[in-house]
Parts: C-alpha cells; sequence; structure tokens
C-alpha cells in the first residue's frame, strides 16, 4: 500500500488534482482502455484523435493512431499527435514524459480508478467532467448503478462460491490471482468468494496451494484463441493433477472471459459483473 | 647495431593513417547523423525553422520549442554521451580481459545496476517520503547508478590481493556476483506489481525517451571523465594484448592501467545504464568492427569507438522514435535487431583470419 | 656493470623452487643457464626479470637493486624475450614490435626506422605488414626477438650497458635460423650489452656461450667457462643419462653446424 501511496503522491506533483473541464478540446489523447471506453460511452468518440495501446474497445478505437503503452509513452510521440487534452488513468508514465508533456502546455487530466459502484460512478463523471460535458455521465452512470444494484438484490440459494482466477497457465504452471487484484474486486462485484487469500497480486501456485484451496469455479481471461483450442485448453487444465481434484474441475466449472471487459473496470463492468456472476450461479442468477 | 635503416616512408603495417582517416570520416558522418536526428521525429517539427524562428525573435508554438529544445535535444546528447560511452567500456573491458568477447557487465556493472533499478521500481515505495520526494523521480537511474558501482567495487575488492587484481577471479567472482545479484533482483521481482513488472521489462530493453537536461546533467559529467581520459591507458591497454607480464617487461604499469581501466569503463557504463537503461550489442559490435578495419592499436581504436558508439545509437535512437510513430519502440530492440544479424555477417565474412 | 643475484630463494605457491641463487653475470658476455625440465631455469629468468618476486635476495642490475626501480626504467635498461606470447587481437607486426617502444625515449620519427631495422635483424626484412597471428611458430619468435631488440636497440647507454633476457630464443627455429638469432645476441654481447639466455641446445650453447651456468633442482650447481662446467662428469650427473663429449658416435648421421 505504501508503494501505491508514494507513486500516487509523486504523480500528484506532475499532474493537478482534480480534473478541469475542458469543453473547447477538439483534439483529445485518450490513455488507459477504459477511459477510452467511457470517451465512447460518453458519446464524445468525435474528440478523440488518439489513443494508447491498451486502449482496443470498442473496435472503432483500434483505428485511431497508438501512441504506445501508457507505461512507456514517448514525449515527442504524444506531442506529435498535437492533442489539445490528454485524459488518463492512473499509472501513465513514465514520469519523465509527463514532465515534458506538462511543459508543453497541454492539459494532463489524471482520471482517478475505482473497482466498485462508486469509484466507478466517480470514474465516469470524472470523464465526463473533463469533457465538459457533465450531463453525458448520467445514462452510463445509471445504467451500470442499476446493474450493480440488481447484483446486490439477487439472493444466493446456496452458500457463495469460491473462485480461483488463473491469469496465465504457462508451461503447466499456475499464475493465480491473490487479494488487492482487479480480477479480485471483480469476483467480488459478482458476489462470489476468491479461492486464494493468502497473498497479494499475481503470483504463480504451487499444485497443494491449489488443491487446498478447492475453487469451485475456475475464471480465465479469453485470450480470442479459436473455439477448438479452447476446447482442447480445457481438457489440458482439468487433466491437470493439482486441478483435476478441485470441485471445479468435476464440475467443469471453467470460465473464460474477455480480458477488457472483465478487469477493465470502465462503462461495461456492471454488465461483465452480472455475467460472471451468470457464469459462475448459473442463469436465473443477478436478475437476469 | 646502433645504424637505423633510413625512413623510406610510412611503415608497411602501420595503421595509425588508418585510425586517422576513419575518426576524420566518422566525426563527419556523426554530425550528419546528428543534424538529421534532429530534423526527424514523430512530431514532424521542423527543427531548422522553428531555430530560425526563435533566433530571428519571430513568436515560436511552444509545442515546437518544447520538441526541439526539451525533447530532441537532450535527447541527441543523451543518445551521443551514452553510445561512446557504451563502446569506449566495451573497446576497454576487452583491452583489459584480452577477449574481443569481453563487456562491461564483467565487472558487475549491469547486473548491480540492475538490481538498483529493479529495487527503486519495486520497493522505492519503502523509502521515507523526504528522500523520495528529493530524489523524484530521478530515484531509478540514481540507484542504478549506485547498484553499479557497488557491485564493481565489490568485485574489485574480492579479485585484488596485495595491490595485483587477477583478471582470472575477477571474470570467476562476477560470474557468481551475478548469480547472487540476480537471486536477489528475483526475490524482489516476485514482489513486483504486474505494472511493476512492466516498467521492468520496459527499463531492460533499454530508451533514451527519458532524456531530460536535468538527468543529463547529473550523467554528463561522468561520462565525460571517463571518455576523456580512456585515451591516457590506450598504450596500457595495447601492452596488455601482449600480457601481464610482457607489459610489464616493456614498462607499463600494469595495475594501474587495470585499476584506470576499471574505473573509466565502470564510470562510463553506470553512468550510461543509469540514463538509458540495458542497451546491448554496442559495447562488442562497435570495436570490434573497427579492429577489423583499422586494427587493435587502442590509440585510434578508444577515440574511434566513441565515434561511431555515438553514430550508432543516434542512428538506433531516430529509427526507435519514428518507426512506429506516435509509438515508440525500445531502443535495446532495434541495436541487437540490426547490430546482431550484421555482426554475424561480419564474423562469416572473416572466418578465416578468426581462425587463423 | 653486471647482473649480481645474491641469496635469491624463490616460492611457488607452498613449493620451494630456488634455494640459495648466488649468481653474477657481466655485461659484454653471453651467459647460458641450461639443466634439465623443472631445474629452474625459467623461475630463475622470471625472477632476474622481475616478473615474479622472490622470497628473499636481492637482484642487482647495473648495481641498481631491480625490486626498488620503476617499470619504466627498468624497461629501458632490459628486455625479455619469453618462451611463448599469445596475442589477444590481430596485429600486424609493425605494431607488435612498436608495442615495445612504450617507454622508449626514440623520438617519434625514429621509430619507423627502428622497427624495420630491428625486423631485418631478426632475419624478417618485409614482414611488417603481415598479420602477426598468421605466422609460423618460428616468425613469431623472430618477431618477439625483433620487439625485444628493439626495445633496448643500442647495446651500452650513457647509464651503462643494456641487457637481454631471452628464455629458449631458439626452441622453435630451423637450424640456419638457429645460428643466425644467437649469431645476433652474441654480436649484442660483443658491442657491450649483456645477454642472459635459457638454452636447450647444448650444441649451441658450447658453441656460443662465454659462461655457462648449469642448475639442477633449484641450485646452481656449476658455473664458468663452457670448457669448465660442461664436463661428462657434469652433464651425466645433472642430465641422469651417460653423456660423452666430442666423441663421434660409430655409425648412422649427425649434423653439427660447428664444422662447418
Amino acid at each position: 500500500m505504501t508503494i501505491r501511496l508514494t507513486v500516487a503522491a509523486l504523480l500528484a506533483l506532475a499532474t493537478p488534482a482534480a480534473a478541469d473541464p475542458h469543453p473547447e478540446a477538439q483534439r483529445i489523447l485518450s490513455i488507459g482502455g477504459s477511459v477510452t471506453e467511457i470517451v465512447y460511452a460518453l458519446g464524445q468518440q468525435d474528440r478523440l484523435i488518439a489513443r494508447d495501446t491498451t486502449s482496443s474497445f470498442p473496435a472503432e478505437a483500434q483505428s485511431l493512431p497508438d501512441v504506445g503503452y501508457m507505461r512507456a509513452l514517448s514525449p515527442e510521440g504524444v506531442l506529435s499527435v498535437r492533442p489539445d487534452l490528454i485524459l488518463s488513468e492512473d499509472g501513465a508514465g513514465p514520469p519523465e514524459t509527463i514532465a515534458v508533456l506538462r511543459q508543453a502546455d497541454i492539459p494532463f487530466e489524471t482520471i482517478p480508478a475505482g473497482t466498485n459502484a462508486d469509484g466507478l460512478a466517480a470514474k465516469i463523471e470524472a470523464v465526463a467532467n473533463a469533457l465538459g460535458v457533465p450531463d453525458a455521465a448520467k445514462a452510463p452512470v445509471a445504467d451500470l448503478r442499476a446493474d450493480l444494484a440488481a447484483l446486490d438484490a439477487s439472493a444466493l440459494d446456496g452458500d457463495r462460491k469460491r473462485v480461483l482466477f488463473i491469469l496465465s497457465l504457462q508451461g503447466g504452471r499456475v499464475m493465480a490471482s491473490g487479494t488487492g487484484t482487479a480480477a479480485d474486486a471483480m469476483i467480488r462485484l459478482a458476489k462470489a468468494d476468491n479461492a486464494i487469500a493468502a497473498f497479494e497480486g499475481y503470483k504463480p501456485l504451487t499444485d497443494e496451494a491449489i488443491t487446498a484451496a478447492a475453487p469451485d469455479v475456475i475464471v480465465m481471461m479469453d485470450r480470442g484463441e479459436a473455439t477448438g483450442s479452447h476446447d482442447a485448453a480445457y481438457a489440458d487444465l482439468l487433466a491437470m493433477p493439482a486441478i483435476s481434484t478441485t470441485p471445479a474441475a468435476k464440475a467443469g466449472a471453467v470460465i473464460r472471459m474477455d480480458g477488457l471487459y472483465l478487469l477493465g473496470f470502465g462503462p461495461r463492468t456492471g454488465q461483465a459483473a452480472r455475467d460472471l456472476h451468470r457464469a459462475i450461479y448459473g442463469s436465473g442468477h443477478g436478475g437476469a | 647495431m646502433v645504424a637505423l635503416e633510413a625512413d623510406a616512408g610510412r611503415l608497411d603495417g602501420d595503421r595509425a593513417h588508418l585510425g586517422r582517416n576513419i575518426a576524420i570520416l566518422l566525426s563527419v558522418l556523426l554530425l550528419s547523423v546528428a543534424i538529421l536526428s534532429l530534423g526527424h521525429g514523430a512530431s514532424g517539427v521542423s527543427a531548422w525553422t522553428v531555430l530560425i524562428d526563435w533566433m530571428t525573435g519571430q513568436t515560436v508554438d511552444v509545442t515546437d520549442r518544447v520538441v526541439l529544445f526539451d525533447i530532441r535535444l537532450p535527447r541527441l546528447a543523451t543518445g551521443i554521451l551514452v553510445g561512446a560511452s557504451l563502446a569506449v567500456s566495451g573497446a576497454i573491458m576487452q583491452g583489459l580481459f584480452r577477449n574481443p568477447l569481453a563487456d562491461p557487465g564483467l565487472l558487475g556493472v549491469s547486473a548491480g545496476a540492475g538490481l538498483g533499478a529493479i529495487a527503486a521500481l519495486v520497493m522505492g515505495g519503502l523509502l521515507p517520503p523526504a528522500v523520495a520526494a528529493a530524489a523524484g523521480w530521478h530515484l531509478v537511474s540514481l540507484s542504478a547508478f549506485f547498484g553499479g558501482w557497488i557491485a564493481m567495487l565489490t568485485l574489485y575488492a574480492i579479485s585484488t590481493r596485495q595491490g595485483r587484481t587477477s583478471i582470472a577471479t575477477m571474470l570467476l567472482a562476477g560470474i557468481a556476483l551475478a548469480a547472487m545479484v540476480g537471486a536477489v533482483s528475483g526475490l524482489i521481482v516476485y514482489r513486483a506489481t504486474d505494472d511493476q513488472l512492466r516498467d521492468l521489462t520496459f527499463w531492460g530493453l533499454g530508451s533514451l525517451a527519458g532524456a531530460s537536461w536535468t538527468k543529463l546533467a547529473a550523467a554528463a559529467p561522468l561520462m565525460l571523465v571517463a571518455l576523456a581520459a580512456s585515451p591516457l591507458i590506450a598504450r596500457g591497454l595495447d601492452g596488455l594484448a601482449l600480457g601481464e607480464a610482457m607489459a610489464a617487461h616493456v614498462g607499463i604499469r600494469v595495475q594501474r592501467v587495470k585499476a584506470a581501466a576499471i574505473l573509466t569503463a565502470a564510470g562510463a557504463t553506470g553512468a550510461a545504464v543509469a540514463i538509458s537503461g540495458g542497451i546491448g550489442f554496442v559495447g562488442i559490435v562497435v570495436p570490434h568492427l573497427l579492429r577489423l578495419v583499422a586494427g587493435p592499436r587502442h590509440r585510434w581504436l578508444l577515440i574511434n569507438s566513441a565515434l561511431l558508439g555515438a553514430t550508432v545509437l543516434v542512428g538506433a535512437d531516430m529509427i526507435s522514435r519514428t518507426i512506429i510513430a506516435p509509438a515508440e519502440l525500445p531502443i535495446g530492440i532495434i541495436t541487437a535487431m540490426i547490430g546482431g544479424p550484421f555482426f554475424l555477417w561480419v564474423l562469416l565474412s572473416n572466418r578465416r583470419t578468426l581462425d587463423a | 656493470m653486471s647482473l649480481v643475484a645474491r641469496g635469491l630463494d624463490v616460492d611457488l605457491g607452498k613449493r620451494r623452487v630456488l634455494r640459495g641463487i648466488d649468481l653474477t653475470a657481466p655485461a659484454g658476455q653471453l651467459t647460458a643457464i641450461i639443466g634439465p625440465n623443472g631445474s629452474g631455469k625459467t623461475t630463475l629468468l622470471r625472477c632476474l626479470t622481475g616478473e615474479i618476486a622472490a622470497t628473499s635476495g636481492t637482484v642487482f642490475l647495473n648495481g641498481r637493486d631491480t625490486a626498488l626501480m620503476r617499470p619504466e626504467d627498468l624497461a629501458s635498461v632490459r628486455a625479455v624475450l619469453p618462451q611463448q606470447t599469445t596475442l589477444s587481437f590481430p596485429f600486424t607486426v609493425a605494431e607488435v614490435v612498436s608495442i615495445a617502444l612504450t617507454a622508449s625515449p626514440t623520438p617519434m620519427a625514429d621509430r619507423a626506422g627502428l622497427v624495420r631495422s630491428a625486423l631485418s635483424q631478426a632475419g624478417l626484412p618485409g614482414y611488417s605488414g603481415r598479420l602477426y597471428q598468421q605466422l609460423s611458430g618460428g616468425e613469431q619468435q623472430r618477431v618477439q626477438l625483433a620487439r625485444a631488440l628493439a626495445q633496448v636497440w643500442t647495446p651500452t647507454g650513457r647509464d651503462g650497458p643494456r641487457w637481454l633476457f631471452l628464455d629458449e630464443p631458439v626452441s622453435s627455429l630451423d637450424i640456419a635460423h638457429q645460428m643466425h638469432v644467437m649469431e645476433t645476441v652474441q654480436a649484442y654481447a660483443r658491442d657491450g650489452g649483456g645477454v642472459i639466455a635459457v638454452m636447450h641446445d647444448l650444441n649451441l650453447t658450447a658453441m656460443f656461450a662465454d659462461h655457462v651456468m648449469l642448475m639442477c633442482a633449484g641450485r646452481i650447481v656449476a658455473s664458468g667457462t663452457p670448457q669448465d662446467v660442461m664436463t661428462d662428469r657434469n652433464l651425466s650427473d645433472v642430465y641422469n643419462i651417460k653423456i660423452v663429449r666430442n666423441c663421434v658416435p660409430a655409425d648412422g648421421i649427425w649434423v653439427l653446424p660447428q664444422a662447418s
């Protein structure tokens, strides 16, 4: 936590704290997948002129010039698209680049991160404010809150299920999510428990820890492979000795969802949480 | 026997004139690449228009001014110094270890600097806020620099006994030290968050994107001193090529040359790595190429390595800045992608000379 | 003026390799060190040149304690030819020889001439542009001799005689070049310089040496003229094989350059 606070403090030195409205901005560079999604959700996409590598949704966004990965931006690359406003998720860098951008007098608005209903609403409102269209936030925020409220209202038949989020399966080694991650936050939004609470972040898991965690459901990111290879991957995964003993393997409960949809924490997160909830508990839940 | 043969022009096999001509050629080349580099970038700002407007007192667009004076100029200067430092350090290390494949990595500088950078990127937040604020975003560079020096001094202390440094001990101890440093780095990486891991990866690929006047002001003095001092050990390195004993017999103060070579290479590399991350291959390819063309005597080899190293890095940086603009490809990828195949080609076409 | 060693003991690791060596080698003479393998000849030479430090004892060259001399001063008084030199980079012959002039007071303008002269002296005229690594073993050895000669080109200077320390200078050479090299270094001694050579070839030693030191098990067991030192008894004892001087074998052929 200390690390994050200090990094945040350092960034705060480099960027103004509150988002000022920029209704006049017509050449906007959007950095961070969720911020770009929010700009589209607000109907302001015509003002976008460029994006970063993580901004891959909606598909139209991909036709915009790409200024590179959000944590390794090049100053001249950013300046070359001649933005009159830069909207960014928390964590854009490196700090040297941000410092040069400030020298060039280009407004740089950092949108705070949020992983629950209030945080996400604040995020959407912050983007809307920065764009000078505060009213446009009303509809997406209402949709988001409605989705999450529906989840809150839905009653569970039995116990909360234990979910194991697997980030990657390189060489048969399971890289799983502990606490404090986007995946952990999403599991909680979907009214389930993270099966791994022993550590923070994404770490490789020993076989015995998987068995001990006894997940009811396994969630993985969909990286867009062909469907056929999915089935093969399922079979391989469930055949792994450590996995095969888990309730999830016995029930064949493996869920794959698009990474940005699942973990992006943008305007679609309410929908994503409901989808995940339905996938975990079966249809008939999540107020569907 | 006292009578010398009359001087009949230049001595066959003395390649000093080649070295001098190549130095002139490389100076011109470096100047051209530097001018080209100032004029090119993702933003399409014309350096010359801006410069002329600025000098004639006309109003210059703030973005154009920043692009030229705060992005391209410090980046060009950093590229020149870093390229020269890496290539000269490489040449010095190869002379010291009597091996054309040696690089400053053998001194533990790279491993130590890597550990320093990793520690700063992952655990910088554990520092007292006052210290963190004072170091600001230079924390990674500072930490890399000190990491490199601590590793190098440790290695030097381990391999020096009774005032004599054993190069063989240094080589072996360097391997052990690199393994230990690697383990500690691994431990820290294990603690890292996803974002920090991405930062580590990019640091390892090297980039001049973070170049700024502030950083340059901190790192340039050390690189300049090291570069200026390097010609002083040229004769000593020539002597070492005959072996340590032979070098002493022809009147070289071997221990002094070794200490000076290690300090120079570590100083230049430490500063270069600290401000640009891990940029590979320049230190090996550049001196090797120059040896093939003008021979291994260090007087011109060191000067020409500085010139060619600077030219190569400024050129590679220009490619890195423009090839996928507005995004940027880490420069370490460019140097390895161009340097690797080129080096192979040179090796294959010189096979017979090498085997002889 | 001479080379003098007093009470030299040398340990390599825990083993004592030289014991109580006392010797005097005057300038103007060719002094040969002979003895069987492992008797300490090369170690003695390395100790005399300052390459390895003596455990105890002192070496004086032209009256000065070599341990106290600066490397560049030592280099202007004596040159060393080791048994073998491997180069790490592709130097030309001219470059190898000029590296020897690092500490030399020779003006730059005269150096090209000096390198050429030294190469002719070693029987390698026209070799200066060749790559050292592409030469044969014998040619490389003669390049190294040229390098040593160039370093102390004049056999005597204002500050006294110059010295050549040679470790098996003719080991890789054919018989003609053996004779040529031995004549060259003999001439160097005749002109007032000092020459110390570790030798394997007893015939060449007998033919060229003014002074012979016979070594066995880390000691000098005999010292003097070849006539006095290279006796049947001394040689037989030290080399542990029956040796008879000046005796023609009953059959077969033999080759002695001395005879011609």
